[in-house]
Parts: structure tokens; sequence; C-alpha cells
């Protein structure tokens, strides 16, 4: 048998194959750009901004100056928490203004993630502390900024149906000041870790 | 790892036995990490890698989209159709990799000059191997892995893990989740089988990711092993891939024989010359929820070569046909990862040539190959792997003859140990290992495997080693 024939069939396929690629490549650079940089961040953040892995936070349905706000924080590098740093910070670097108002256009008009059903009694309790805010203690309503379903109101991120893990490493690294968050500083100071469990499980459940 | 050796071909006589002996170490797996990827991505090593060279999902998506993801400034060029005719990095995406090792066997190995005396007590490396590699993109769609090593043990320089891919993306479907689907299509052209795979159960980049290159391993494997048989960089591929949705994964590639140095074109003079083209195929589905991740696999090669060595590269030829299984599951946790690695290779092979010519006492030989590890770590800086691994095949006397040290004294090739590793990263571009491997059988046999006795046991290896990537 001759083998070399397959060999060249294979090539010559790659080439008609690589030159039809070529060929398509017309109009609507920029829409084919934006795709391409979606499709980036969908392999983590989810196509539609459903993500699969806790690490990444869900992005569909996401409030939009949110979106825009911290893209432009990890772009100048002043959202620091070990994620932001290991992931964003190289993601954001090259993105301009343009790009991160058309990301946060596309991401916020996707259908959010619906939420998914936790510990009964964490839920309980995470829906009062989110409610009701602990008044003994000073700490305000969650719901006063983040909306009474969660669903977030201008720079203050949608939490409904959020990953639970995300909520409580933000919750963690904002109480410790490695992610800045100027607002949040003051209002969860005092959370106990039993309180930002109950309070994402929750939201997770929304 | 720069070279492979197909301990298959017979080599007599004492000289023979002591080529052999050399020939029989260094054919561990080789294994690579590249800052040149974090220079390119701005990300840092855990965004691709568990724990280098181990990939993340991520690390496999950015493989298979053709290695292009780029967040440094490009130096870009157009026609007049507006269409890119330059998109390159500005800063070349660059690295270094630095392996120092020390090797100890239980019991030293003989002299390669003075019969009956022993070669030295345990080897210090110094390097191992180092690595220059250009990992990164090319142009748009079009990016590559190359690496360029220097061998300590073998004191050269040659082309080690190379990957040049192309990679495009389509959407199709409309509507909702369910109804989308993402396909990337992709064309691979690499220098020999595996190196192109993006998991972590397979030849080239399969556990132990580094071993030492200087104590002996057992005389054979199948064709698609990181061990003695294996084709290891042998072979020049080309081949196509579809990535849909993230869980399904086809592969064609074709191998032709690709064997740097020597005479060339390739003759007589060169052993283990693939005859023709040989098709290597890959199919594998990948799922993922939470934080874990779960692969299973089928892949294979059919292979016919030409043993060479004396011979001339026509007539019949020797066909190995290697059909494998493999499973890789991940949990990614902040604080806790851990790892399960499994494949299994059978490998049948029709010595048409090898027989004709009493290389082989056989016509046909089976040879299986299984291994087994976990693995676990502690937030990325501390951690270790447990591994097993066999090899059992068809008896055969000429194949696999009596030989101090690297040969058989009762024909079989069957081989089983152990691989305890503990590893320490203070930074996540740094490891410094321990590995200890244990044998419970080689070449055959537990006690006096060789015919010159030498028991299995005198062949586990303590290796440590300083790896450094920057």
């Amino acid at each position: 048998m001759n083998h070399s024939t397959p060999l060249a069939v294979a090539l010559a396929s790659l080439f008609a194959v690589t030159t039809a690629w070529s060929a398509d490549l017309s109009a609507g650079a920029e829409h084919a750009a934006l795709q391409k940089t979606i499709q980036t961040c969908a392999i983590c953040h989810g196509e539609t901004g459903r993500s699969v892995s806790p690490t990444f936070p869900n992005l569909a349905g996401q409030s939009a100056p949110y979106i825009v706000l911290q893209l432009t924080a990890f772009k100048n590098q002043t959202r620091a928490d070990p994620d932001a740093q290991a992931y964003m910070w190289g993601m954001a670097s090259q993105l301009n203004e343009a790009t991160v108002n058309a990301l946060a256009d596309y991401f916020s008009t996707q259908a959010p993630a619906p939420g998914r059903p936790g510990n009964p009694a964490l839920v309980t309790a995470g829906k009062k502390l989110f409610e009701e805010g602990i008044p003994a203690s000073g700490v305000p309503a969650c719901a006063s900024c983040h909306g009474q379903h969660a669903e977030g109101m201008a720079v203050f991120p949608r939490l409904a149906g959020q990953h639970a893990p995300y909520l409580y490493k933000q919750l963690l690294v904002i109480q410790s000041v490695l992610r800045t968050a100027p607002v949040m500083h003051g209002v969860i100071k005092d959370l106990s870790k039993d309180q930002m469990q109950s309070v994402v499980a929750y939201l997770e459940s929304i | 790892m720069v070279a492979r050796i197909r301990m298959n071909d017979r080599i007599e006589g004492w000289r023979g036995a002591l080529v052999a002996l050399m020939l029989s170490i260094g054919v561990v797996a080789p294994a690579v990490a590249v800052p040149s990827f974090a220079r390119q991505t701005g990300m840092t090593c855990a965004t691709c890698h568990t724990v280098f060279p181990e990939l993340t999902p991520f690390g496999r998506e950015f493989k298979l989209n053709g290695y292009v993801l780029d967040n440094i400034k490009q130096i870009t060029g157009i026609n007049v159709d507006d269409r890119s005719t330059l998109s390159l990095n500005s800063i070349p995406p660059l690295s270094i990799m630095l392996q120092i090792s020390y090797t100890h066997t239980s019991a030293p190995l003989p002299d390669s000059a003075v019969s009956g005396a022993l070669a030295k007590d345990g080897d210090v490396l110094f390097p191992q191997q180092v690595s220059l590699f250009y990992a990164g993109k090319i142009a748009d769609d079009l990016g590559a892995f190359v690496q360029l090593t220097y061998d300590g043990a073998e004191d050269h320089f040659a082309l080690d893990n190379t990957d040049i891919r192309y990679a495009r993306h389509f959407s199709f479907g409309q509507g909702d989740d369910a109804s989308q689907h993402h396909l990337i299509i992709g064309a691979t052209l690499n220098n020999g089988p595996t190196v192109q795979d993006v998991w972590n159960t397979t030849a080239a980049w399969g556990f132990p990711y580094s071993g030492s290159s200087t104590s002996p391993t057992p005389v054979t494997s199948p064709k698609l092993t990181a061990g003695a048989g294996g084709l290891g960089q042998t072979a020049a591929g080309l081949g196509v891939y579809a990535w849909l949705d993230s869980h399904l994964y086809a592969e064609l590639s074709l191998y032709a024989p690709s064997l740097p140095g020597g005479v060339h074109p390739l003759d007589s003079t060169q052993a283990g010359v693939i005859h023709g083209v040989s098709p290597y195929w890959r199919i594998a589905y990948e799922s993922r929820w939470d934080v874990n991740s779960l692969t299973v696999g089928l892949y294979g090669i059919d292979a016919r070569l030409n043993p060479g060595n004396g011979l001339p590269l026509a007539g019949p030829t020797d066909q190995y046909r290697d059909t494998a299984a493999d499973l890789q599951y991940q949990f990614i946790g902040d604080s806790h990862l851990f790892t399960i690695l499994t494949t299994y290779v059978n490998e049948k092979q029709t010595l048409d040539a090898s027989f004709a010519n009493g290389l082989a006492a056989n016509p046909s030989n089976t040879l299986d190959w299984f291994a087994l590890s976990g693995e676990y770590y502690y937030q990325r800086k501390i951690g270790g792997s447990l591994g097993f691994f066999s090899v059992n095949g068809s008896a055969d006397s000429l194949l696999y003859a009596p030989s101090a040290v690297t040969g058989s004294n009762n024909d079989r090739p069957n081989s089983r140990g152990e691989i305890l590793e503990l590893n320490y990263l203070p930074w996540l571009n740094a490891k410094l290992q321990l590995q200890y491997t244990v044998y419970s059988k080689f070449n055959g046999g537990k006690t006096d495997y060789d015919g010159a006795g030498r028991n299995a046991s005198d062949n586990n290896t303590l290796y440590a080693l300083v790896w450094l990537n920057y």
C-alpha cells in the first residue's frame, strides 16, 4: 500500500478547509472581534453567562454598570483579590472602553441563572438577614442596595442565583480588604462566617 | 525528554547489553509548563494548571483554541479589505525550564566499560534538562508550543515536544443554551502521538511528570506509552480535531517517520522507522460540574515499522496496533485539589519483519500496559501522588533475552511497580520533588530477573528534583 497518498489527501483537505475559513472572514470585523471576546469570557463564565464552576461568577443578568465597574477595576488593577489577580488582571488588561461596554450589554441582557435550593435552615436565616439586616449590630438590610429580590441596582451587583461559594469568598476578601468595596467594608465588618454562609445560601437559592 | 528508544530491537553481546542499558534509561515522560503562556495571557499558572504540567479545564480550552488567547499588546497589520495580515505579540512568549536532579538506585549499575566493576552509586545531573520554549500565538488562530531541550545525560540539544496548531471557533443553533452549539475545529502539526493531547492520561503529558533519566526502566512498553517501547518523538504528525460544546473531542492524525540525526534520507542505519504513515485516532467525552471534571476516552494507533538497525527499509514490516482507554477525574477546589488518572493500553504486534529476520521468536505478540495514579495538593503548595503501573506481554526469547540489567531471564517483559511522590511548590512555577519508585517485578521476574543476579528491587529508584520554570 502506498501510504503517502493519504498524507497528501489530508494535506490537500486541510488546505481546502483553511482556505474556506479565510474566505468567510468578511464584514462585521468588530462584531466578530466582540464574539471572539465573548467566547473567551465564556470559557469560564459560560456562553450565556451561566458558569459551571463556582470559582467563576455567573454574569447572566448582572447589572451592566457593575460589570463596567469591575472590568475597569480589573484593568486598573484596583480590584486585587487573589482570583482577580490570577484570572482577570490579564484578561481585562487590553479591553478598551467600547469593548467593556459591549460586554456589559451582552451579559446584562442574558437571562439570569435560576436559583438552586440550599439547606432550608440556612436559607431561612439568610433570607431574614438579607431582608432585615441585623439591627442590633447595625448591619443594614442587604436588600436596601441590592434590591428586594437581589436583582441588583446600578453599581450594586445582582446576587440572586449567584454561586454561594463565590459569594462567600467575596464576603471574606471584602471583609479582609483584599478586595476594595468601600460601602461593603462598613456593612459587613462584623459579619460572622456563619452569617455569611446563611446569606449566600439564600442568595444562591433565589 | 529528547530521545525515545525501541528496546524491541534485539541488541546482542556484552557491548550490546551496555548499549541497551544506556538506551533503556531516560525514557521518562517529558514534562513542561510554560511561563510563556502566563506572559501572553497575563494570567497566573493556576488558570491553566492545577499544578504544572497538569491542565485544568481552562488549560485544555486554551490549548484546543490554538494557544492564541492573548492579553498583551499586539503588532498588527491589515490589508485593504480590513483583513488581518499580522497579529504578533509585542513581547515574544519565551520561557526557560531548568531541571536539576539526583538519582539513586537501590543497587549500583554495572560499569559501562570495565567488566565486573560498578558505576558510581548515585548520580547528580546539573542539568537533567534545560529547555527554551516559544509557546504562544504566532498569528490570529495560529499558535505554537515549541520546546528546544538540552539533555544533560545525553549532552545534546534537540527539538523536544512541539505542537503547532490552527483552530477556529464556530457557533450554530439559535435560542437558548440547549440549542446553541459551539465547535472548535483545529489542525495540529506535532512531533509525536499524544503531544497534542489535552488530558494527562496520555504518554506525552502523563504521570509521572518527571522522573530519573538515568535509572533502568522496563524493557518495553506499547507504542502509545512513555515507556521504552513508546514512539516518543520519532514521528511527525498532521491531524485534524473537533471539540464540540466543551464535551466531545474527536481527532484523526497521520504520522510519518521523523528521526532527528543519523543518516538522511532515512536508511537501514536508523531503527524503528514508520513505514508510510500511521493513523492515530482519539475520541473523548468530558463532563464538568461544580469544581469537578470527568473525562473518558479511547485512542489508538496502527503503526507499521521497519525494524531497520541493519535491515533495509523495505519488505515486511512489524505492525503495532494499539488500542487505549483512559479516564481522568479532577476536583479543583480553592484549597484542595485532587486528580485521578488511569490508562490502559493493549498492543497487538504482528512482527512479520522481526520474525523473518530472527529478531523476534514469535510472529505475533501482545503487550498490555496499565497505569493508575492519584494526586492531592493543598493550596497548590504541598502535595503528593501515588501511582501504580504494570506491563505484561507474551514471552519472546529473542525480544526479551537474558542480559545484565536490561534483559529478562524468563523471556517475559512483565514489570510492575509503584511510584510515591512528594512535592512542594514554594511558588507556582517552582517545584521541589522527591520520588521513590518501587519495582515488585522487572522484566519478567522478582529475583535474578536478568539472569545476571539482579533483583527487581535493585532498580528501586530514589529521585530528587528541583524544577524551575521562568
